[in-house]
């Protein structure tokens, strides 16, 4: 008699929790769908917002970084081809779409005649393994760091508060110096500059692993510390928010031990961190990619840099939209998770 | 108001960040007023010139001179002269020529000295050693023997008439002259930068200039979210939809990309600070319009609003009268933020090499970039980056704890 | 006289701020609550009668701290207890809580039925999951609530479900005293006639056995307990059956308070509505003598000075005052 009925009750509550997340993931997919072409249309639009003729300002840029007549001749051919300026704005861009569809960016100014899409692909796997585990690995200390101070208050909280305070007040690139000059430059312990030692060839073998792991730390925990700064703070305060929330008070008046308290207090606290991410993490990366540019790191940041510093256009309208296409889905898959972990958002669907 | 005032300025952390920017402010103005140097004027042949008192040594000869007896001075005069490189070179002699390696000690300048000179012989060749590397210790041998000479230096101007030198000074090891007396001495309290500027007039400069970058960026970016987060919390419906899209869009898409496609599409010649201010404005106004927005979604329900919109009041007089000052310690708090987050993309920019352009004002960004592209961070000159690094850190550090403190008093939930 | 279920001894318990003062916000409280009979403790908003609640429950936690007195549930004293044994023994068990705001009693990302399992595992770890399931479905049934509730989370819940959902929650374990702190202030009328209905149940159904009803709405307490208390800065000021605490108070601030209601009965015209002037003192610093000296119309200049013991008046009648029986009802009389 109890089974079913309990059966039942899970399938048709089942369904409409289901439901309410089918509804939160739709629209959360409308939006990046949206905000994923609004991307494409910013990249395309704001270069041909310059001053004056875009081509002719872009192929004066390239002649004066290049010696060779035949080169600028050639780059010149390629931008008016590919880019397809004298036709009108709506093919344009069909084009451009087309063309970033099929990976192909054009040739590089700068580095004449690479593509640019190969110079991204040597570039954008360094930054996907600096960035990626050094936010989220950041974020779970950061966090953890918070709920401590939280919970014991006392001479941790005093510590650690002042130092992530501080800590957060410094701007990425500031904290990447910092840890330059004290750990590579004067401790030695680390190496200025680069993935890699620049006397190895990228391979498999163990000196080459190693001399990346080396060279990975620095950037990696400048990055870990500026997020652990950040996110010890916004937790501090979230749990400080739920420990007074009503519901740990009737919790252990109802006799439930404090250890499973803190465990739904924490629970609670870490949910808006996860929107927070979300909402920062566009931020995030913009701080860590200068901090790549500290330590020479050879990912997207110094690929930006180099660009800019050689007027490659091409280069750079790649990289910025590599960096916003990777920002948007981190934030589309942050938030997909967020409707899984966090009930409420099925239920507010759902009514 | 005056009540509100003394609540703010009661909190602790108020006072505090208060008290560093009103100081960094004060030293910005009454600096330029004792030394009305122009920020960006080229003193210093060379780069990086490290911090001290510099004492003019023409002018130092015809100052009246002090003899002074200085136990160890000889001592600490050869030590400074004897390189790295050639006490390294010495160790590297001295164990070839059989003395015992534990026993050398390359930073005991007394006992590698006396070492040296028991075992060194010009005439001996020692296996392995070049000829070019023997000359070479030779002529350390040379030039360690004058290091010991403790005869006078000899000034010496040049006759025109029969162009022979003549004696005209001897400076002897034991004189010394009062830097007070030295009628040219030009201080560097941080030393100069890579293109011979003084450090401390041009971060005084600089932290102008980023100051109003970041109040510039924080005004604009403020009256653009405080309109739309009015516009659409108040009126609602489409115009909401519409500013919420935006708004999302300006999340999602890192500003920071927007920041470097828009600053490079300007170009380098169009980019002042003003123009880069406006910039950092226009592309940082998410985060208070999102604010505005949930503030007056709270308030247009309230009775007082209720009531103005019954006696038939317009709405800017609505938004004006019954809206605005009860948002206005949000849009304060909200402003302090953009400010310093201004200060920040600038410099972020600059290091990117998108700054202002360069040969009017110094910004910290600039500093900064100038300060990583001569690589001052790789040669130890601590000077040319450290200070900046400071300075931003402090305007961000008060402008937070300011920030803190204000909503501490607003939000008394939040008081621990 | 029935059997005594609830007794508490001089009970003393104290705040400390964070300035390292003491707040005693409890002050020499005895009370007796007899098998079958409600108890409504009424006073303004920061007298204390929230605190007595908390205190009530022989659980403390910071800035509230138990300072001296007994309290004695079914004759277990539990104000000795070690605070382990009073978690798994005592609270849910023997003595239950409704708190002032239930509608964010529960944790919003739980569901009610995981929050139930805790609950009863925080006693008898070794329950089974069907077993409870069975167990707080059949209760919620008995008590007129949905079952289906169970597989909710709070957030899902209206209002007064929520509110009601806490109380079935609170008697799961079928405690003895059932503590309810203002528990349908923040309700719509519905919900509040609901809820002061399955409280009433409770008592009615027998599953609880003795119950305190903390509000500051003086017209609910005469409809729902037996006897009143009142409460003023940390200690009892009055004590006597509904009847005699609303229509006959005794105390000059129990006369004050059931001054400012509204009987419906008697219509609005003929009621002089009053307020007490003043502010109820700071319990950092009490005053030396009568504690309301301050704000009595009918004050002496010894009040200040003399501290008063409670009077006994009748049976089950007590009050804190100078003036005699007679003089107080003399002086209301004038005015």
């Amino acid at each position: 008699m109890f089974q079913p009925l309990e059966h039942g009750c899970t399938l048709k509550k089942g369904d409409e929790a289901l439901k309410g997340y089918r509804k939160y993931f739709l629209n959360k997919l409308f939006w990046f769908l949206l905000t994923f072409v609004a991307a494409f249309l910013l990249n395309f639009i704001l270069p041909r917002l310059m001053p004056g003729d875009p081509v002719a300002v872009i192929t004066q840029k390239v002649a004066t970084g290049m010696q060779s007549q035949a080169a600028v001749q050639a780059v010149y051919q390629q931008y008016a081809e590919q880019f397809g300026t004298n036709k009108p704005l709506h093919e344009q861009f069909l084009l451009y779409v087309t063309n970033v569809f099929k990976g192909n960016f054009g040739t590089s100014f700068s580095q004449f005649p690479r593509p640019v899409s190969e110079i991204i692909k040597a570039s954008l796997g360094w930054t996907l393994a600096l960035q990626f585990p050094a936010i989220i690995f950041g974020w779970i200390v950061g966090n953890l760091l918070g709920a401590l101070a939280a919970y014991l208050k006392g001479t941790f909280d005093k510590f650690v508060m002042p130092v992530s305070i501080f800590i957060s007040n410094l701007p990425a690139f500031g904290m990447a110096v910092i840890l330059l000059v004290v750990f590579a430059v004067n401790l030695r312990w680390f190496p200025t500059s680069g993935g890699y030692g620049f006397d190895m060839i990228p391979s498999l073998r163990w000196d080459f692993v190693r001399s990346v792991i080396h060279h990975y730390q620095l950037p990696f925990w400048s990055i870990v510390l500026i997020m652990i700064g950040g996110q010890a703070i916004g937790m501090r305060s979230m749990a400080i928010y739920e420990l007074n929330a009503d519901y740990v008070k009737y919790s252990r008046f109802m006799g439930i031990k404090d250890q499973k308290i803190i465990g739904y207090v924490f629970r609670n606290a870490m949910l808006p961190q996860v929107t927070g991410l979300a909402l920062s993490i566009g931020t995030m990366v913009g701080g860590a990619l200068i901090a790549e540019i500290i330590f020479s790191y050879p990912g997207l940041g110094t690929t930006m840099l180099s660009g800019i510093m050689g007027q490659d256009y091409p280069l750079i309208s790649a990289v910025t939209l590599i960096i916003t296409l990777m920002t948007l889905f981190a934030n589309f898959a942050i938030e997909i998770i967020y409707g899984i972990i966090d009930p409420r958002i099925k239920a507010a669907q759902s009514d | 108001m005056i009540h509100t005032l003394q609540q703010i300025f009661h909190s602790g952390k108020f006072k505090l960040g208060f008290a560093i920017f009103t100081s960094l402010l004060a030293f910005i103005f009454i600096y330029p007023i004792f030394i009305p140097e122009a920020p960006l004027a080229i003193l210093g042949q060379g780069t990086f010139f490290p911090p001290g008192i510099y004492v003019n040594v023409y002018d130092s000869l015809d100052t009246s001179k002090y003899i002074i007896n200085q136990e160890g001075a000889a001592k600490r005069r050869i030590a400074n002269k004897l390189s790295e490189d050639d006490r390294v070179a010495i160790k590297e002699y001295l164990v070839a020529a059989g003395v015992d390696e534990s026993r050398i000690d390359i930073t005991n300048t007394d006992e590698l000295l006396q070492q040296w000179k028991a075992t060194f012989d010009p005439k001996r060749s020692i296996k392995g050693f070049t000829n070019a590397k023997r000359n070479y210790y030779i002529r350390l041998n040379t030039a360690l023997q004058s290091l010991y000479s403790t005869g006078p230096a000899i000034i010496a101007v040049n006759d025109p008439e029969t162009n022979t030198l003549l004696e005209s000074k001897k400076v002897t090891v034991t004189e010394y002259v009062n830097v007070n007396e030295v009628p040219t001495v030009r201080i560097f309290p941080l030393g100069t930068d890579n293109f011979g500027r003084d450090m401390l007039t041009e971060l005084v400069a600089a932290t102008k200039t980023s100051l109003q970058i970041g109040f510039i960026a924080g005004l604009i970016a403020t009256l653009i979210g405080l309109t739309l987060g009015l516009l659409a919390g108040y009126i609602g419906g489409f115009v909401d939809d519409i500013i919420n899209f935006i708004s999302n869009l300006f999340i999602v898409i890192p500003p920071f990309v927007l920041l470097v496609l828009i600053s490079f599409s300007i170009g380098q010649e169009q980019r002042g600070a003003s123009t880069v201010a406006a910039v950092i404005g226009f592309t940082s106004w998410v985060w208070t319009a999102r604010a505005v927005r949930s503030q007056v979604i709270s308030l247009r329900n309230r009775d007082h609003v209720n009531l103005s919109k019954l006696s038939g009041h317009s709405i800017p007089h609505i938004i004006l009268t019954d809206i605005l000052p009860y948002i206005a310690s949000y849009v304060i708090m909200a402003m302090i933020l953009q400010i310093s987050s201004g200060i920040l993309a600038e410099a972020s920019l600059s290091i990117l090499g998108l700054g202002p352009k360069t040969t009017e004002v110094p910004t910290l960004g600039l500093m900064m970039n100038w300060a990583m592209i001569y690589q001052a961070q790789l040669q130890g000159n601590w000077w040319a980056y450290f200070p900046v690094l400071a300075v931003i850190a402090l305007i961000a550090f008060s402008m937070n704890l300011m920030n803190t403190g204000l909503d501490q008093v607003f939000n008394p939930s939040l008081r621990d | 006289m029935g059997k005594v279920i609830l007794e508490v001894k001089d009970l003393t318990t104290k705040y400390i701020t964070r300035f390292k003062e003491d707040v005693y916000a409890v002050d020499h409280v005895s009370l007796k609550v007899e098998e079958g009979k409600s108890l409504g403790i009424a006073g303004e908003s920061g007298c204390g009668k929230s605190t007595l609640a908390l205190s009530l429950m022989g659980y403390y936690f910071p800035p509230l701290y138990y300072t001296s007195g007994d309290i004695i549930i079914d004759g277990k004293h539990i104000s000795g207890m070690d605070p382990d044994e009073v978690r798994k023994t005592i609270l849910g068990k023997e003595i239950a809580y409704i708190p002032q705001a239930a509608m964010n009693a529960l944790n919003p990302t739980q569901k009610i039925i995981n929050f139930v399992e805790d609950v009863v595992r925080a006693h008898n770890p070794s329950a089974t999951k069907k077993d409870i399931y069975d167990m707080a479905r059949q209760r919620f049934e008995f008590l007129g609530l949905p079952a289906n509730v169970l597989d909710k989370y709070a957030v899902e819940l209206s209002g007064g479900m929520k509110q009601r959902t806490v109380i079935a929650i609170s008697v799961i374990l079928g405690p003895k005293v059932l503590i309810a702190d203002e528990p349908s202030s923040a309700l719509d009328v519905t919900s509040q006639k609901m809820v002061i209905k399955m409280l009433r149940d409770l008592m009615d159904k027998g599953i609880i056995k003795a119950m305190i009803f903390i509000t500051h709405e003086l017209p609910l307490l005469y409809n729902v307990t037996n006897d009143i208390m009142v409460m003023y800065a940390g200690q009892i000021v009055e004590r006597g059956s509904a009847k005699e605490a609303v229509f006959d108070p005794l105390h000059p601030y129990a006369k004050g308070l059931m001054g400012s209601i509204i009987v419906p009965e008697e219509g609005l015209r003929n009621v002089k509505l009053t307020a007490i002037p003043g502010v109820p003192p700071n319990l950092k610093h009490p005053p030396a003598g009568c504690r309301f000296a301050e704000r009595c119309k009918f004050a002496k200049p010894e009040c200040r000075v003399i501290s008063v013991q409670i009077k006994e008046a009748g049976p089950g009648r007590t009050y804190r005052c100078i003036f005699s029986e007679s003089e107080l009802r003399e002086a209301y009389k004038n005015g």
